[in-house]
């Protein structure tokens, strides 16, 4: 089970990573060149982001409860993790109550808020926490027995499947939105 | 293990719960966009 937990928070953290990170793309994008559709993919994205997030401060949490004995501790890659997910709930909130017109505000944060990702991967390796150092990502080469590998690379496919179809049913469902305000306007 | 058990139930309710509000803002966003074209057309 506490294997179980560990891949979920890890693979959970990889579609998190890509989803405010696509955010902070289209949202640099749509700040130079002022194109609707790269702020629709940057909402959507913005959205699956947080949920990946959620689940990987969820599981992160399940895990640590029989391995440290907490469901929760302020130790560098939590709180940094937390703050990412903060401020990807508060660029959420602001699409939801200034709609369009909170665009360009909520493309600047989106673009602060992803110079967290580096900070949350390197709070394990500089600072003094409770995680583990990096096993996989590492020069040199991953540091796991080949069938925990494969069981977590299997996983990570699956997750940024799922990601994947649930970012296209998001994006296509902004589109919509933005028709409709066409629509409505007419 | 049993609150573990139970937190992971948590987080598929989570998911399933996410799930269903694609599903359902999809539905709304048809039946408007309909609303609206029928408005439109007539």
């Amino acid at each position: 089970m506490g294997e179980a937990c560990v891949i979920g928070s890890v693979i959970e953290i990889f579609a998190g990573f890509l989803g405010v990170g696509l955010c902070a793309v289209c949202s640099a994008l749509y700040l130079w060149k002022r194109e609707r559709r790269y702020d629709l993919v940057a909402h959507a994205s913005a959205e699956i982001g947080v949920l990946f997030t959620a689940l990987t401060i969820a599981a992160g949490a399940i895990w640590g409860k029989p391995t440290w004995g907490a469901w929760w501790t302020w130790d560098a890659r939590l709180t940094t993790a937390l703050i990412l997910w903060f401020i990807f709930g508060g660029y959420l909130m602001i699409r939801g109550w200034a709609g369009a017109r909170g665009a360009r505000a909520a493309a600047v944060i989106a673009i602060i808020g992803v110079l967290d990702i580096p900070l949350i991967h390197w709070s394990a390796v500089l600072l003094r926490t409770l995680h583990p150092r990096p096993t996989v990502f590492r020069a040199a080469g991953p540091d796991l027995p080949s069938s925990f590998l494969y069981i977590l690379l299997f996983n990570i496919g699956a997750f940024l499947l799922t990601y994947l179809v649930l970012w296209s049913v998001r994006v296509r469902q902004e589109s919509q939105r933005a028709r409709l305000a066409e629509l409505e306007m007419v | 293990m049993g609150y573990v058990a139970a937190a992971y139930v948590a987080v598929a309710v989570l998911f399933a719960g996410y799930a269903w509000t694609l599903i359902a803002r999809q539905r709304d966003l048809r039946r408007r966009i309909a609303r609206a074209r029928g408005a439109d057309s007539g």
